[in-house]
């Protein structure tokens, strides 16, 4: 009896030492890698030709692949956004994904707003959008998705407005999208309609990183608004006394403004050879 | 003595299975289309061969160890033969051992003649053929030790069919476990973050042996990398051979 449990002692002491054994090597094993586990799984994606080709490859598992996919480009999106915020292969990953499911609506979403926003890449987030609208025809989403990028990014109002109007009309679609479009179409207060779009995503979606983008974007609003009002009061400064003020702190002394505002991340704005700027908005944008 | 008499017999019984014979002229069909793939390739016609010739040499093995393995010893009692094995002075863990190697036997005599196949193809096609080739082939073969061994484990305790089963979705679950290290690292749960952890280091890690996609493309490749994943070849084969013979041990027959 004895001999048998300590037969069973043995086997189980060799069995957690072995373990712990493989623990150990997997974790020397990837600090010999050269790259991240992230890029590394990302970067496997780069050798897929296409989705075209993965389509028929996958057999019937193309839901499983797409689903792969989507863990692996929120992986590429969030290790980008945490270092270079270079995004080259987000338009690649997602025609990838979206071809193995057409009717992903979620990763037409994530990755138009993604590819226009953070890669700069509007075009591409409009085509990959209209791909969508063919296999998806009564998704109100997508056309919201163009009409917003056409809005924000392009200037294009007139486009804006005609695909809010035609969200609007598709079933689901939110009751102020009518709202906007008019909006759009009579050009009015640019900021204004994006900050309201803006809230309504961040109030709408389940998604942290577009939670985030939107609570980024929020701020870049506020930030350009009170930009606006302090580069007015230099100007009106320059009007009356031909040269610019020396600092901001010049235009609250002689009542140009009632108060200097503090940018929304809680530093302050910096007038520097007549212009005025947010060292923290500028940063955002150039994407360091 | 007494294991390499095991390991001679396994061998002999499973290189005169039909099964394995077909799989080695699927294997070489495979590897022979590089030829009529060639002039469809527009320019990428080494890489095609190539990436052909790895793969089909891995999924060949891969299917002889979960075929072949799977049935080892469950043909064994199912013929009673084993009835005359443990009669002689043969420890269970010996005859275990014996099963396993000579099954790795079987996968080493396949791979070889595989690439013998391979590097003759090379030649035919005039592709050249590269030293780290090669590497990646020894690589895959230490990947097989654990499939085998899992093989092997799964023929002590099911039917032929349940164990060539339980292998297959073993072998394609960890071809992915790195995805369930990337999800336990972006989850904010913790209840997932450690069931994600503790699967990634339970279930084998088959991705530190494919180097094929490097070779191919002739990027570095690290020797530590390669001699940390031979090692951990090696240990967790002989972890899942314990538990095996453990189980083995307890079997009444």
């Amino acid at each position: 009896m004895s001999l048998k449990r300590n037969n069973w002692i043995l086997s189980i002491a060799i069995l957690i030492l072995g373990w712990t054994t493989i623990f150990f090597l997997q974790n020397s094993i990837e600090k010999t890698y050269r790259r991240k586990l992230q890029e590394r799984l990302v970067e496997e994606m780069m050798y897929f030709p296409s989705g075209k080709f993965l389509k028929p490859v996958l057999m019937e598992y193309q839901d499983l692949g797409a689903d792969l996919v989507w863990l692996r480009s929120i992986q590429y999106y969030g290790y980008h956004l945490m270092t270079d915020r270079r995004y080259e292969w987000l338009g690649h990953i997602f025609e990838t994904l979206t071809r193995l499911d057409p009717f992903f609506i979620a990763a037409y979403h994530f990755g138009s707003i993604t590819l226009a926003w953070d890669a700069r890449q509007p075009t591409p987030a409009i085509k990959l959008l209209r791909t969508g609208t063919k296999d998806n025809p009564l998704s109100w989403q997508l056309p919201f998705d163009i009409g917003f990028i056409y809005y924000s990014l392009l200037n294009d109002f007139d486009a804006a407005g005609y695909y809010f109007l035609i969200a609007s009309k598709l079933p689901g679609a939110w009751n102020v999208l009518s709202r906007w479009s008019a909006f759009a179409f009579e050009r009015a207060g640019k900021n204004e309609i994006s900050r309201q779009i803006w809230t309504d995503i961040y109030n709408q979606t389940n998604n942290q990183a577009i939670k985030a983008l939107a609570e980024r974007n929020l701020a870049l609003i506020q930030a350009d608004e009170d930009i606006a009002v302090l580069q007015a009061a230099v100007k009106k400064y320059r009007t009356a006394f031909g040269k610019y003020p020396p600092n901001l702190y010049e235009l609250l002394k002689i009542g140009y403004v009632k108060y200097l505002p503090k940018d929304p991340w809680g530093g302050l704005y910096v007038l520097k050879d007549s212009i005025v700027f947010s060292p923290k908005a500028n940063r955002l944008r150039s994407g360091k | 003595m007494k294991i390499l008499a095991i390991v001679e017999n396994t061998f002999k019984e499973a290189v005169r299975d039909r099964l394995l014979i077909v799989l080695l002229v699927i294997g070489f069909i495979a590897i022979a289309s590089a030829k009529i793939i060639k002039p469809l390739a527009l320019g990428e016609e080494t890489k095609i061969i190539k990436d052909l010739g790895l793969a089909t040499i891995t999924i060949t093995s891969v299917l002889v160890a979960i075929l072949v393995g799977g049935r080892l010893v469950y043909k064994e009692i199912e013929k009673r033969t084993i009835y005359i094995m443990l009669a002689k002075p043969v420890h269970r863990f010996q005859f275990i051992i014996g099963k396993y190697l000579g099954l790795l036997l079987v996968i080493f005599f396949t791979m070889t003649v595989m690439t013998g196949g391979f590097y003759l193809m090379l030649y035919i096609t005039s592709t050249p053929a590269t030293y780290s080739l090669l590497l990646a082939i020894v690589l895959s073969f230490f990947e097989l030790s654990i499939i085998t061994a899992i093989a092997l484990f799964f023929s002590t305790i099911a039917t032929p069919i349940t164990a060539s089963l339980f292998t297959f979705i073993i072998y394609f679950i960890s071809n992915f476990t790195r995805d369930l290290k990337a999800t336990a690292q972006i989850s904010p749960s913790v209840i997932v973050k450690g069931l994600c952890n503790f699967f990634y280091y339970l279930l084998p890690n088959l991705s530190n042996f494919n180097i094929r996609n490097l070779v191919v493309h002739n990027e570095i490749i690290n020797s530590t990398t390669i001699f940390l994943s031979i090692i951990y070849a090696v240990v967790y084969s002989a972890l899942i051979l314990c538990l095996a013979s453990i189980i083995f041990q307890k079997k009444d027959f």
